[in-house]
């Protein structure tokens, strides 16, 4: 993929994100002018995107959208809901062709039917004034476009007055007619070029004596002379005049270049600035050099120079005058304005882009010198070993380097941790439509207001969070918030807001969705719960009200009787909160009857680094997440109570399973239980373990791998990192080792 | 080249693949490129930028590139008089207009091919040909 293709992907996406938030907003706040013009803004510039990689169809999806925002800027319009919609659908689309590009690596082609159907139905309403408007003005460009085309073909054709297009009839040789010949002779002939007009057919069924021609030409002689030539097969020829500037001496570009000059130096007075005439004199000047025409590029610096002193532009105005009339004949050759190709480059497969802040890239950029210097001393201390002259010396310099090399292996870690942090708005932003939509679908009117978008979160974290706060975000749509009738029954306002928020706190990430619904109803947890049997009822009698809302996350716990498309399918929370651990963080929930729910996961800034502690079982060494522990004792054997084929003790009160990591790994040792048993107590998913260990270890920061190949689907591990003797650590996954 | 490569490039425009795209043909032809993402932001990179010619897009966010032009021109002898060259989506013969009342110096339709930018960039810029 050629780099303004991989760029336009990147941009793209952006502003389609942009846009929707926009569009959204608008809808809200109708007469929000800053959203409109930002809107249309983003459309206007996807606009442009599409036209430098030359994705017509596109270009014109996003046009129409363009020229609908146009008419509510003018005030033609009202902002309506389905106006709304036919944008936001015009963005859809636009996101279904830039995942084909990514995927394909390439434009789409049947993506003019899309952008037919698109521009269809996004023709404004009020008529097609604007889109006729444009096209309009487009058709008074009398230049036909095979004729730039022809212009740019035939680099270094000047002068092209006429262009000439000749299909000569089927029976032209019966009539005596040469087109060839007529053509070849033509006035002022500058370029020719000759295509079938139907493909050639196989050789056999060719016909010799039918003529199958197009003939293409450009002529410097005027339209008189070259109609005048072709007057015998007028029927079949067209004539165009081409676009002319009717200047002599300076080559196309220049000539339009200076006559705009001249153009700002006469305007009328009263709109004078001197920066304006100025600027002109500059320009003329600088062409006049570009086209080797040093002495007439003076004579403009003098003029300009006397204007200025006079502060009145006739002098720059005179002299301008004069060099555009009278200049000699020096110019270089000139090719044709054509919008031509852009230039692409071998197509690289590229993953999904990450922005990165610049800073960062400098950061590790400054790191790696460093850590280069550190090789450089470690091959002298090589050196030195080899001598083997100075032991303690080389032990000292060796010491000094690790030090070095750790505190640099250290900060490298943190800035390439530092590269993974994406802002959560990346991820709030795309729950505006599917919540817009939730809400439409199930008649409830409602606001989703996003707060701390900048805050920033491990890359792995934002994007493992999708799912669940998605889930989130549909229970509050579907049964936290009200409908209208009913808000405004209990005296609320009747738009409902659900407040999508982030924050950083100390080394944790909180994001909570809060909504000013009706609150969980604690009885009817309670009768949910007693019937699906979560608990008994006396149990659930006497648990408090925010005991019997945390049972929200029981597997299969739901309080809706039927199962909307929504949600209350019963697999809610609970995959919610185990999502969340899988994560390393915490969900909670907040609920006051009648104002609101409030959910909140609370996530470490970054999955990557692990706390954990080493453990050894059956002669093993092995992580344990240092999140998860919650304290190590030793206990006394006769303190463990056997309770079937399991064990258990008594922690201040509570009864704490027990399980031996020795047997639980590998059940067939035989292993002598010591009297005293080292144990780890363990907390996940608001439960209380124990794992009896042969030993503690120490603390560790480990980088933690996932498992992956054969070793992938392996339950129990959370993942592997290398100890720094080069020993394999298995880190375990406390929340598995329960279940 | 040698001269060219003294030919410093101020781009104004709020997309930053236009930026790219301009970026590439001109650094590839020995122009020294800048950016500004608006108006404002040009107004001040013109300080410590001094630059031979300036690209302006039109629809711009913050200050547009018609309210810059006419800023620019009102300013110091020493910026006001930097050419501009604008380059727009906006093509109708009422904009070109309002373009050149602004105090443009040239006008150009997007999209542009690389080498028809580049070749105009350096007769506005008054880099050898």
């Amino acid at each position: 993929m050629n780099e303004f293709l991989a760029q336009f992907l990147v941009e793209s996406r952006e502003l389609v994100e942009h846009a929707t938030d926009d569009l959204l907003a608008l809808e809200q706040v109708p007469d929000d002018r800053a959203r409109l013009d930002s809107a249309f803004r983003g459309f206007h510039t996807l606009k442009g995107a599409a036209g430098i990689v030359e994705f017509t169809a596109m270009g014109r999806a996003v046009h129409a959208a363009e020229d609908l925002l146009e008419a509510v800027r003018s005030g033609e319009q009202p902002v309506t809901a389905d106006l709304v919609s036919n944008c936001l659908a015009c963005l859809d689309q636009v996101v279904r062709w830039l995942d084909a590009i990514d995927a394909e690596g390439a434009l789409p082609i049947d993506a003019e039917a899309a952008a037919a159907r698109l521009v269809a139905r996004l023709a404004s309403p009020a008529g097609p004034s604007l889109a006729d408007a444009r096209a309009a003005s487009a058709a008074e460009d009398p230049d036909p476009p095979w004729a730039g085309r022809l212009r740019a073909d035939t680099a270094g054709v000047v002068g092209a007055r006429i262009a000439i297009r000749y299909t000569p009839s089927a029976d032209c040789f019966f009539r005596g007619e040469d087109p060839l010949g007529l053509m070849s002779r033509l006035p002022g002939l500058l370029a020719l070029e000759i295509r079938p007009l139907q493909p050639w057919p196989p050789l056999e069924e060719l016909d010799p004596f039918a003529a199958n021609l197009v003939i293409d030409a450009l002529s410097s002689a005027s339209s008189k002379e070259v109609a005048d030539h072709l007057r015998p097969v007028s029927d079949q020829v067209r004539i165009y005049a081409l676009r002319q500037d009717d200047d002599p001496v300076f080559p196309d570009r220049a000539a339009k270049v200076l006559k705009a000059q001249l153009a700002l130096l006469s305007a009328p007075r009263g709109q004078e600035m001197a920066g304006r005439w100025a600027s002109a004199g500059r320009v003329a000047a600088n062409v006049l050099r570009h086209l080797g025409m040093e002495a007439e590029a003076a004579v403009i610096d003098a003029a300009l120079a006397r204007s200025l002193a006079a502060g009145d532009p006739a002098a720059l105005l005179a002299a301008l005058e004069a060099t555009v009339n009278a200049a000699p004949a020096a110019a270089p050759r000139e090719g044709g304005d054509d919008p031509g190709r852009i230039p692409s480059s071998p197509q690289d497969a590229i993953a999904r882009a990450l922005r990165v802040d610049i800073d960062r890239i400098d950061a590790i950029v400054n790191l790696t010198g460093e850590l280069t210097v550190v090789k450089n001393a470690l091959g002298h201390a090589a050196e030195r070993a080899r001598q083997g002259t100075d032991p303690e010396g080389l032990a000292q310099v060796l010491k000094q380097q690790h030090a070095l090399l750790d505190r640099l292996t250290a900060e490298l870690q943190r800035s390439v941790l530092a590269i993974r942090v994406l802002p959560l708005g990346h991820l709030f932003r795309r729950f505006s439509r599917p919540v817009r939509e939730l809400a439409r679908t199930l008649g409830k009117t409602l606001r989703l207001v996003i707060e701390g978008e900048t805050t920033e979160a491990d890359k792995a974290v934002v994007e493992a969070l999708f799912e669940p706060l998605m889930h989130v975000l549909r229970n509050a749509v579907g049964h936290g918030v009200e409908t209208a009738e009913q808000r405004r029954a209990s005296g609320k306002p009747e738009t409902a807001v659900i407040q999508l928020r982030g924050r950083r706190q100390g080394e944790h990430v909180v994001v909570e969705v809060a909504d000013d619904g009706r609150g969980i109803d604690v009885v009817d947890v309670r009768r949910a719960a007693a019937a699906r049997h979560l608990a008994t009822t006396e149990a659930l009698a006497a648990l408090s009200d925010d005991a019997v809302v945390d049972l929200i996350f029981a597997p299969g716990f739901s309080t809706v009787g039927a199962v909307t498309d929504v949600s209350g399918r019963g697999v809610g929370m609970d995959a919610v909160r185990s999502a969340i651990e899988r994560l390393g963080g915490r969900v909670a929930v907040k609920s006051r009857a009648g104002e609101g729910t409030t959910v909140r996961f609370v996530l470490p800034f970054t999955v990557m680094m692990t706390r954990v502690m080493t453990v050894e079982a059956a002669g093993q060494v092995f992580g344990v997440p240092f999140d998860a522990i919650v304290e190590t004792l030793q206990l006394a054997r006769d303190g463990i109570v056997a309770i079937g084929a399991a064990e258990a003790f008594v922690l201040r009160g509570r009864t704490v399973p027990l399980i031996s990591l020795a047997r639980a790994l590998d059940a067939d040792t035989t292993i002598a239980t010591p009297s005293v048993a080292n144990i780890v107590v363990i907390e996940t998913g608001g439960q209380l373990a124990a794992l009896e260990v042969d030993r503690f270890g120490e603390r560790l920061d480990v980088m933690l791998k996932p498992m992956d190949g054969l070793l992938g689907g392996t339950t129990l591990v959370a993942g592997t990192t290398l100890l720094g003797d080069g020993r394999v650590l298995i880190v375990l996954d406390p929340l598995e080792l329960l279940q | 080249m040698a001269e060219t490569a003294s030919k410093r490039i101020l781009v104004i425009d709020d997309a930053s693949l236009v930026r790219l795209y301009y970026r590439d043909a001109l650094e590839r032809a020995g122009f020294e490129v800048a950016e500004a993402l608006n108006g404002l932001e040009a107004l001040e990179k013109l300080l410590v930028f001094p630059a031979d010619l300036l690209i302006v897009d039109i629809n711009m966010p913050k200050m547009d590139g018609l309210t810059f032009l006419r800023t620019l021109r009102r300013q110091d002898p020493a910026i006001s008089a930097t050419p501009a060259l604008v380059i727009s989506t906006e093509s109708g013969p009422q904009d070109i207009e309002a373009t050149h009342a602004a105090g443009a110096n040239f006008y150009l339709a997007k999209p542009l091919a690389q080498d028809v930018l580049v070749a105009y960039v350096a007769m506005l810029s008054g880099a050898p040909a």
